[in-house]
């Protein structure tokens, strides 16, 4: 039973890895060199379908998907990292004293918190771009506030745990301060519950993205996001497909490759899955 | 007995005022999030042209004059009563702007949300029936690539889908559910699925591990070992054991619907609140924003707790949590 | 197996069931008497009076009418006037009223109507703050009712260039509802607007021309972007969609579709705030029009289909287009980089290209600008903005560095020009030339149609040495008109004529 466990975390896990991989080479290759200037448009090549020369093709304005497609994983994975990293700043601020102080101080940091959750996520995010202006920083840190909550869920129920165990007690015995047991001993092992909710987040973050991309209200033109591309593309999509799979499939790459990841890892730290 | 009744009277009574104090709270931080935006909506609903008399009179006309406290208790009087004040880009009110967008949304939502369980629970069953079997796998394979696509990316995949070989494209042929409800739940059918997959996906998911943990349970093996049939141990023991978890997962598609339908009826140009969004999004059209926000949060709000309240009542021990 | 099998089998079902449903609804607009015509942007006024954008005169054309209407060459007739006597000094127009007209609301169109109408959009109704609501009447001094009913016109001084403006809607007597209820003379009535869905016309049974219109009923239906109309074009929900690119063009079926094109006589430009740094530079401005291939920019955002433009005038306004500075600005990056090295910009300059997104040949326009000026180190950010945004902060505030947009003007080079005297209402761009203003100004005061094209090609040449802004191209309109119908015709301005419009065969 236990060998089965492990060997199906591994599989999601290595399956995960491998996925994420292409997207991350893709970004690690756009930093180093793209075949074409991703945002240099060619008169001469328009519309090409996939060829030596253009392996992916491209698009209307002549430019090479290739390498857009190469560019717009950096963008996805700087969003998805940036926005994760304030929202687990954020969720980590908020859910530590809230579980570490407990009562008052608890309840009123998750009813803000739960109050935060009942918007419907995208539509707060689509509402902070809108209003601050549409730019990549808004989108990461709109996204960031969005996701705070959940995060602060987590780190709550973690500390709750964790603040029962001994070494904690021992530790406000010996005088520790609040903030130093805060960051030195609960923090450390709560990565248990982090690491799942992080790698999942990066996923839900890069579906909100692209999404608003789509809408136009993410990655402005003419640098290249997923949901940018997809629906530049859209109306050449009878015509041109290449222009929506290859954009797609990445997108979906990075996304899946997260998701496997994550359930790995929940199969490895929690009770196990059939 | 009567003291169940009294403790399930007490947790309502409980999930109730928490109900009301978390819809004050979204109500403040919609209304607070809209006055802290830089700019003054007298100024921004007049333009530029306006003289500074003409922006004061407005602004006395709207009450923005007032205490910030008096203006809120006035705004959620509004938004209770249903007067969110009238639209700056539109010049109509908020609430009829609103109302008529509502079918196309309430409409994609509730058609997913069907399909979600039409599918969903049905696959589970059967896969979590012999698990492991290569049908199980096949589905659970597939469950997890879909959750990986966004909405608007299987929109895209399907309509080129449907136009290449179906020829059925359904994109732009939308009628008002007044004038024909045929057209309008047909021109819903296709954006639906789309929201409703990766969601069926992560139902399937959810409900085959809620059905395989309630398989290998002590009491559902001590029912095989009385000789019950399978679908009576399923009817009877292990669908409703499982229906907590089924209301909590299903509280949390709807509110991924809700918040999907907004940019999938974009990708099939349908006009409902998606596109009303952007448009007051684009226009600065306060009023209907914060009018749009406090409204879906407030859906949000009382699809969590119904569910959040049906599950503290199928099963006391949720109540400790 | 077994299972699988089931499974497999509950999957196909299922599907079938959401696509059987899908393809029920096949309810087609064919057949009825009506047509559909896709338009991208939200109606923002129906008032003939007050109306800017031109996205709003292209419906309102079918709903209002003028003394004079353009017809789809171009051409001036007279429309509701039946003919107009000019003073010789050109400062009194005197009109013949139409007899037999009906507006939509049954009122019978007299004098007192036009007399209304032009004192409205001139801004002398009694009780007003006397600012015309056209600006291009501002000159008019009075409209008064003559005895033997026709409309007498005063203008301040003489102005022999104001006929193509009494194109202007005329309204009853009295008449304000203009915004909620619209009512003309024109072939269409208003029936309905939905926001963000539609604006549908109805027949107008009276009228006044025999035998038009041939359809009962216009929807304008309003598309999220060029995207989705397409979509709904293809899908056969739109039955005429304008302002294609031949991109888009080549994409459409020929069995189901014919490409209907004119001349547009609008004039592309990427317009350049001459009040901002380093724009207010003209060496800048000239560098930026030697950076880019106008080619180029035809090519990518029109597949082709449209005419290179150096200048503010579309050489379709014949002789009085200034032949001599074609070519003027043909590409030359050297020279470009030369002179933005002299104005002291040698390592190039970062500029805001502000574009209203609803215009994705504005918006691709932006993107292929950016594309070649990226060459000369002149860094383009592209930021969009709604439409209501483009025309409150760029067009009305002027608050911006640089945008691209597509002036639209009547038939007629006064029209065209006028916006560029310093303080023209039009002058978004903020252009200021002491010669052309002078010039401007003494063009309404001559008759002679020779000296007139002479002080149009010294404006257009002075324009293009100052490089005013950096003009484009003359977008070819490119219309797709559902094989259904026929009679549809092209204007080479921004309107969409429906009455014309019928069934084929």
């Amino acid at each position: 039973m236990k060998t089965k466990k492990s060997s199906l975390s591994a599989a999601f896990f290595i399956t995960g890895l491998i996925l994420l991989g292409i997207v991350v080479l893709a970004f690690l290759i756009s930093i180093v060199h793209t075949p074409y200037d991703p945002n240099l448009t060619d008169v001469t090549a328009k519309l090409q379908a996939p060829s030596s020369a253009h392996l992916f093709g491209t698009d209307n304005f002549g430019r090479d998907v290739f390498s857009r497609v190469l560019s717009a994983s950096k963008y996805t994975i700087f969003i998805s990292f940036a926005g994760v990293f304030i929202a687990a700043f954020l969720g980590i601020l908020t859910g530590l004293p809230a579980g570490y102080f407990g009562g008052f101080k608890d309840r009123a940091i998750m009813l803000f918190n739960n109050s935060i959750m009942c918007f419907p996520g995208i539509l707060l995010a689509l509402v902070a771009v809108a209003v601050f202006g549409a730019s990549m920083f808004n989108v990461v840190w709109a996204l960031g506030l969005v996701f705070a909550p959940t995060f602060a869920r987590v780190i709550r129920t973690g500390t709750l745990e964790i603040k029962e165990r001994d070494y904690i007690t021992q530790a406000k015995v010996m005088g520790a301060s609040p903030v130093r047991i805060m960051t030195s001993h609960i923090l450390p092992n709560l990565m248990p519950q982090l690491l799942p909710a992080t790698v999942i987040g990066l996923a839900n973050m890069t579906l909100f993205e692209s999404g608003m991309s789509y809408l136009g209200l993410g990655v402005q033109p003419p640098d290249a996001s997923f949901g940018k591309m997809l629906a530049d593309a859209q109306a050449y999509m009878t015509g041109a497909p290449w222009l929506i799979i290859f954009p797609a499939l990445m997108l979906i790459l990075y996304i899946l490759g997260l998701y496997f990841i994550s359930e790995g890892l929940r199969i490895t730290l929690s009770g196990g899955d059939n | 007995m009567t003291e169940t009744t009294g403790r399930n009277m007490r947790y309502l009574a409980i999930k109730l005022l928490e109900l009301l104090a978390t819809l004050l709270l979204v109500s403040f931080l919609t209304f607070a999030a809209f006055s802290i935006i830089p700019g003054d909506a007298a100024g921004i609903m007049l333009g530029p042209n306006a003289s500074p008399e003409q922006i004061a009179r407005l602004r006395t006309e709207l009450g923005l004059d007032k205490p910030v406290i008096v203006q809120y208790i006035n705004w959620l009087g509004g938004a209770f009563t249903g007067n969110l004040g009238t639209s700056v880009a539109y010049k109509l009110p908020v609430i009829s702007l609103i109302a008529e967008r509502l079918p196309v949304t309430i409409g994609m939502s509730v058609i997913a949300t069907v399909m979600v369980i039409v599918i969903s629970y049905p696959l589970a069953i059967l896969s979590a029936r012999k698990p492991g079997r290569i049908g199980d796998q096949v589905c659970s394979f597939l469950g997890h690539v879909l959750f990986a696509v966004p909405p608007f990316v299987l929109s895209l995949l399907l309509i080129i889908f449907t136009a290449k070989f179906l020829n059925i494209f359904t994109v732009g042929r939308y009628a008002p559910p007044s004038k024909d409800p045929g057209m309008f739940i047909g021109s819903l059918i296709l954006p639906s699925f789309a929201i409703a997959l990766p969601k069926i996906a992560m139902t399937f998911k959810f409900m085959r591990s809620a059905i395989i943990e309630q398989n290998n349970s002590e009491y559902v093996k001590t029912a095989k070992s009385h000789g019950l049939g399978n679908i009576k141990i399923l009817m009877t023991h292990v669908l409703p054991n499982s229906n907590v978890s089924s209301i909590t997962i299903l509280s949390l598609v709807l509110s991924d619907i809700l918040g999907g339908s907004l940019i999938v009826e974009q990708v099939f140009n349908l006009p409902g609140l998606g596109r009303l969004l952007l448009s007051a999004i684009a226009r600065r059209d306060f009023p209907l924003l914060s009018g749009m926000v406090f409204y879906l949060a407030l859906i949000t709000v009382v699809l969590y707790f119904a569910a959040d309240i049906l599950a503290g009542l199928a099963d006391p021990r949720i109540r400790l949590k | 197996m077994k299972e699988l099998i089931k499974k497999t089998i509950s999957c196909a079902l299922s599907l079938a069931v959401v696509f059987g449903l899908a393809s029920c609804k096949t309810g087609s607009v064919s057949g009825d008497n009506n047509a559909v015509v896709g338009i991208t942007q939200e109606p923002s006024s129906f008032d003939p009076h007050t109306v800017v954008a031109a996205g709003d005169k292209e419906i309102i054309f079918n709903i209002y009418e003028g003394l004079y209407k353009f017809d789809s060459t171009g051409k001036l007739n007279p429309c509701l006037a039946e003919s107009v006597e000019i003073s010789d000094d050109a400062s009194v127009y005197t009109f013949t009223i139409r007899e037999g007209v009906t507006f939509h609301n049954g009122d019978t169109l007299d004098a007192d109507d036009v007399t209304y109408s032009l004192r409205r959009a001139a801004g002398l109704l009694e009780g007003g703050d006397g600012n015309a609501l056209v600006a291009e009447l501002d000159c008019i001094t009075s409209v008064e009712t003559t005895d033997d009913g026709k409309v007498a016109v005063t203008m301040d001084g003489g102005n022999s260039e104001m006929l193509s403006y009494f194109t202007v809607g005329i309204i009853p007597d009295g008449y304000e509802d203009c915004e909620t209820a619209p009512c003309g003379t024109g072939p269409f009535k208003f029936d309905s607007y939905t926001v963000a869905q539609s604006v549908v016309l109805v027949k107008n049974e009276n009228y006044w021309q025999d035998g038009m219109p041939y359809l009962d009923s216009v929807t304008f239906k309003i598309c999220a972007d060029m995207d989705s109309g397409l979509l709904e074009l293809q899908n056969g929900t739109i039955d005429i969609f304008p302002y294609l690119d031949m991109n888009h063009a080549q994409q459409l079926d020929a069995e189901k579709f014919t490409v209907e094109s004119n001349g547009s006589n609008m004039v592309q430009i990427f317009a350049l705030n001459n009040e901002v740094e380093p724009l207010n530079n003209p060496d800048v401005r000239r560098a930026i029009n030697y950076a880019i291939n106008r080619t180029n920019v035809i090519d990518i955002t029109m597949g082709g289909a449209g005419v290179a433009l150096t200048t503010a005038m579309s050489p379709a306004m014949g002789s009085y287009y200034n032949t001599a500075v074609d070519g003027y600005y043909d590409q030359n990056i050297d020279l470009a980089k030369q002179l933005l090295k002299d104005a002291g910009y040698e390592n190039g300059f970062d500029l805001t290209v502000t574009v209203p997104s609803n215009y994705l040949i504005h918006v691709n326009t932006a993107v292929e600008l950016a594309s070649e000026l990226s060459a000369v180190g002149i860094n383009l950010n592209i930021e969009q903005v709604d439409w209501g945004t483009w025309l409150d902060e760029v067009y009305t505030a002027r608050n911006y560095e640089s945008t691209v947009i597509a002036l639209t003007s009547d038939y007629a080079p006064y029209d065209v020009l006028q916006r560029y005297s310093t303080d023209a209402s039009g002058n978004f761009i903020n252009y200021s030339n002491p010669d052309v203003d002078s010039m401007l100004a003494l063009i309404p005061t001559i008759s002679d149609d020779n000296e007139k094209t002479q002080l149009y090609h010294e404006i257009l040449r002075i324009m293009t040495e100052d490089a005013a802004s950096c003009y484009l191209q003359d977008p070819t309109t490119l219309t797709a008109v559902s094989t259904r119908l026929e009679g549809y015709n092209v204007y080479p301005m921004y309107v969409q004529d429906m009455s014309t419009v019928r069934l084929a065969g």
